[in-house]
């Protein structure tokens, strides 16, 4: 009876730890948005939230590229599996002109042009940063070349602080898709505020 | 028990042996063939102890855990260079992710039927006296745990059967009597469990349990049938840990699936695991030329 109760006590515990856990969201840090985004620099497109913003049938186009040129530096932290993958000039999707619609965001694009390009990619959508996050594209995952590896986009040669779903494109932006191995400092797009 | 299976007779060392190398071979090599492997000689081996009816009556389980196990795993891991098609998220559904589920589910599977085996070969007193002067504690706790479930089954059905006799049946009668005859079954078996621990305590105690001095009763001999089994699987698990070594069981389900195809390690990890087949089959040979010469 008291190691029923002690179990017990010990479940209540767990289940008050979890319910304060998710009720009450971490504190956001100096000057960062309910997604814990830091400022946008002056003249730099501020986040839309996905979902608030209205998609109309008006068409335009942006150029879309997608490049693991880093890798082609470390390719002995690249995973043994995934070697044949990387292409010898490091372009999985040389820059293409691709056609998308008012309102939509850099990850809209890379989805559909993913899509109709047969080629592979995984996004998981985090809720915290209320953004789809790339986790890998052509087979070549976050961490597959280091532990500081993962996917990173910029839009006219700015890396946005923010997730590619709440990046709005315009008329004839320049997307790039770029594979880090070093948390964006080898292809300048480190972001200090991001820890 | 279906039949008298020929590997239970063998020294408990050389069943602790087999069933760790088994294991290991089972849940660390994700090699398709090994895993085909280990599932069919499991299946086998389990229907030699227990029959087709046991093997059946697991399978009653295991096959739907194994589906599970297997559509689990597209449905949460999107790699692979194969894409078949896309699921409603978006993500793409990939060939390699699907074989990969079906790999695990395998895995899965094998396992269960495994130790499915290993209770029945390798017995608690085998095994208290496998462990018992390395770890005297533990392997008394192992194996009064592990027979504690069954125990505790075979009791409550025999309650249940008495309660019946007496007009107390759980399958007759309003919903509200019924729970309530089951409530009074529940009750007797966990009053029975209870004294029955301080019957066993009182009982060790008696016979000296803890006392320094003591020795233990055993019967396993280490005869000239156990020096050839011991030299067999020494030899196949030899081979099998060199092929492994060598990298002849190396798979990779992602990105797309490539690996070794070594015939003859994958020969030493079929003949390692059906030594307890061929035995049975080789005792039941002899057997039948020893009955037709009468």
């Amino acid at each position: 009876m008291k190691k029923l109760s002690v179990f017990l006590a010990l479940v209540l515990l767990l289940l008050a730890g979890c319910g304060t856990g998710s009720a009450s969201s971490p504190p956001a840090p100096d000057g960062a948005d309910r997604y814990l985004t830091q400022p946008v620099p002056e003249g730099k497109p501020a986040p839309v939230e996905p979902g608030q913003v209205e998609i109309t049938d008006t068409a335009y186009t942006c150029t879309l590229s997608i490049s693991c040129v880093s890798i082609l530096e470390h390719p002995e932290l690249l995973v043994k599996e995934k070697q044949s993958l990387v292409p010898g000039d490091g372009w999985l999707l040389k820059p293409t002109v691709v056609t998308f619609y008012e309102g939509e965001s850099v990850f809209d694009v890379l989805l559909r042009t993913c899509k109709q390009q047969r080629l592979h990619m995984e996004f998981e959508d985090t809720p915290i940063y209320n953004s789809a996050y790339i986790e890998g594209i052509g087979n070549l995952y976050e961490f597959d070349c280091g532990d500081l590896s993962g996917w990173m986009y910029k839009v006219n040669d700015w890396f946005p602080n923010y997730g590619c779903s709440r990046y709005t494109l315009k008329q004839g932006d320049v997307v790039c898709w770029e594979y880090t191995c070093d948390l964006g400092r080898d292809i300048n797009g480190y972001i200090r505020e991001m820890r | 028990m279906a039949q008298r299976d020929s590997f239970s007779g063998c020294h408990p060392g050389l069943n602790m042996l087999y069933f760790a190398a088994v294991l290991a071979v089972t849940i660390l090599c994700a090699h398709p063939v090994t895993l085909a492997i280990s599932f069919g000689t499991a299946g086998a081996y389990c229907v030699q102890l227990y029959g087709w009816g046991g093997f059946g009556r697991r399978c009653l389980w295991l096959v739907p855990m194994m589906a599970m196990a297997a559509l689990i795993n597209p449905l949460f891991s999107h790699e692979g260079a194969t894409i078949l098609t896309y699921l409603p998220s978006g993500n793409p559904l990939t060939l390699e992710s699907i074989l990969y589920g079906l790999a695990a589910a395998v895995i899965l599977g094998a396992a269960v039927l495994w130790f499915g085996c290993m209770t029945a070969v390798l017995t608690t007193d085998k095994f208290v006296w496998l462990f018992g002067r390395l770890l005297p504690a533990l392997s008394l706790l192992l194996s009064m745990t592990l027979r504690f479930v069954p125990r505790l089954v075979r009791q409550f059905g025999q309650v249940r059967q008495a309660q019946q006799c007496v007009g107390r049946d759980i399958s007759r009668g309003s919903v509200l009597r019924r729970v309530g005859s089951a409530v009074t079954i529940l009750s007797i078996t966990l009053t029975w469990a209870l004294e029955n621990a301080i019957e066993t305590a009182d009982s060790m105690n008696s016979r000296g349990y803890g006392l320094p001095g003591r020795t233990a009763f055993s019967i396993y001999r280490f005869d000239k049938r156990d020096v050839l089994v011991l030299a067999w699987l020494l030899l196949c698990c030899g081979c099998v840990a060199a092929g492994w070594m060598s990298g002849g069981l190396a798979w990779a389900y992602y990105p797309v699936l490539q690996g070794d195809q070594a015939v003859l390690v994958q020969a030493a990890v079929l003949a390692l695991f059906l030594t307890p087949v061929i035995l049975n089959v080789r005792e039941e040979c002899v057997w039948k030329r020893l009955r037709s010469e009468i």
